[in-house]
């Protein structure tokens, strides 16, 4: 204990020991924000594609279009986030082929799951946020984590910000921590300037978060989409 | 039929000169030699009931099942081999069961079928796995069940794989005269309770022996209760009403 040597360094039958690495993850950073009411979804990316102070794209949307009621978004590692997609529309087709029916938003979800759980021991890099229509016409928020253990929540973020924008949603639609909160759904339209605000105000504080917002509306009607700018730098 | 056979019908997999696969139409009439199995649909649910053939006092009638429940919502009724019927439900079961695990919902009726139509049509294939069989299926399958958008639904489906919609189908030994008899009574406004009726008063009059509780099995599939098999009490109660 009192000797201040340093640790001999492991070794095996006398050599040193060589450590190779695999590093096959990149973080490419993006931000998702999802928010539920009572007949509709909305789900937000920003647009910028990063790595570490690298930016790669400034018009990247994380959002893909499923279904004309039921929108993926997938931030983490754009490459896996590109692949599980590209898995998921040959799945999408299949299902249309085998039961002559559009996949509902509930079969997606949980297709999803047993997608990222098929690759437990190698998983994809990807946070998802699915952002859909019920069979009931209800508006649906489905969180994931990697490896494919999902729930639904009536709001959620997630990627490189979620973390800062959660407490928000939180508070403002959860409606947590507040004495008497107006307990009245949200609508369409507080839910579409929330997430653009959000957005907003992730890009101050995330190097990760500028450049533009991508945002998805799904009703009964069908997806409308909404493009705004953010800071560039 | 027979007048015209040849050397073609050695090969499952071999179409005679006018273009027909022998082993098929041999295993389609298999099912002839089958005990009488019939489905009903209604807007209320599906019935189905067939006859099983106790052929000795001896016999436990009860280890003869031709009704089997595939899911919640799905069951059938098989007519020819039972030994070959088994390898298609439990296709039909793990299909089942696959669908739910994929897309947390229930399989529909007509996919359950088009996946035994799969499993139907691979005779012949030598594969390595040793899945397929070396000649067709010798069984006709009624698929019921009810249908999430659809509502109750009815299938028949063939050695050949090829499966078909109907309101009301017979298979096996008394279909022809069963589905001559279908034709006359049926209508779209039929209740469960009168299919109910309707089904064992067709399959009594095409049975050989006398219809008793020991010998036919009936069940029934509606939105309310999935698949429901009737007890032995349950079908007493049915007879006594024809």
């Amino acid at each position: 204990m009192m000797s201040h040597e340093p640790e001999p360094s492991p070794t095996t039958c006398g050599a040193p020991l060589l450590q190779r690495g695999f590093d096959p993850y990149r973080d490419n950073a993006g931000t998702l924000v999802g928010i539920a009411g009572e007949d509709f979804a909305v789900i937000g990316s920003d647009l910028r594609l990063s790595l570490g102070f690298s930016i790669f794209s400034r018009d990247q949307s994380k959002l893909f279009k499923l279904t004309d009621r039921a929108v993926l978004g997938s931030s983490g590692c754009w490459a896996d986030c590109v692949s599980l997609n590209k898995f998921l529309e040959i799945r999408l087709k299949t299902y249309g082929f085998e039961h002559n029916q559009p996949m509902s938003t509930k079969a997606i979800a949980q297709c999803c799951s047993t997608m990222l759980y098929s690759r437990r021991f190698f998983p994809y890099f990807a946070w998802n946020i699915l952002a859909g229509i019920d069979e009931d016409g209800k508006g649906a928020i489905y969180s994931y984590d990697p490896v494919g253990n999902f729930e639904r929540v009536p709001y959620q973020a997630a990627g490189n910000s979620g973390p800062q924008v959660l407490p928000f949603l939180d508070s403002i639609v959860g409606k947590k921590n507040q004495s008497n909160p107006d307990k009245a759904p949200i609508t369409k339209e507080r839910a579409i300037n929330l997430i653009k605000d959000i957005f907003i105000s992730a890009a101050e504080r995330d190097i990760t978060v500028g450049d533009g917002t991508h945002i998805i509306v799904i009703t009964k009607d069908g997806l409308e989409e909404i493009r705004l700018d953010l800071r560039k730098d | 039929m027979f007048m015209t056979r040849s050397e073609y019908d050695r090969g499952v997999n071999t179409f005679s000169p006018e273009g027909r696969l022998f082993q098929v139409e041999y295993a389609i009439e298999a099912i002839k030699l089958g005990s009488t199995a019939i489905g009903i649909q209604t807007s209320e649910g599906c019935v189905l009931a067939v006859e099983k053939r106790v052929t000795s006092p001896l016999m436990e009638s009860t280890t003869i099942e031709k009704i089997v429940e595939i899911d919640k919502f799905i069951g059938c009724a098989v007519s020819g081999l039972m030994a070959d019927s088994r390898t298609m439900i439990d296709k039909a079961r793990v299909e089942a069961q696959n669908h739910w695990f994929n897309y947390d919902e229930s399989m529909r009726v007509e996919s359950c079928a088009q996946a035994v139509s799969n499993l139907a049509i691979k005779f012949g294939d030598n594969d390595d796995d040793g899945t397929a069989m070396s000649r067709p299926f010798g069984v006709a399958i009624l698929f019921a069940g009810i249908d999430e958008k659809k509502g109750p639904q009815l299938f028949h489906m063939d050695p050949s794989g090829t499966y078909v919609e109907f309101l009301a189908k017979a298979i096996g030994s008394g279909c022809e005269g069963a589905q001559q008899a279908l034709q006359e009574k049926y209508h779209k406004s039929m209740t469960l309770k009168e299919a109910l009726k309707e089904i064992l008063v067709i399959l009594k009059q095409v049975m050989e022996e006398k219809l008793g509780v020991d010998n036919v099995e009936v069940a029934t599939i509606t939105k309310e209760a999935g698949f429901h098999m009737f007890t032995k009490d349950q079908v007493r109660e049915v007879i006594q009403d024809i």
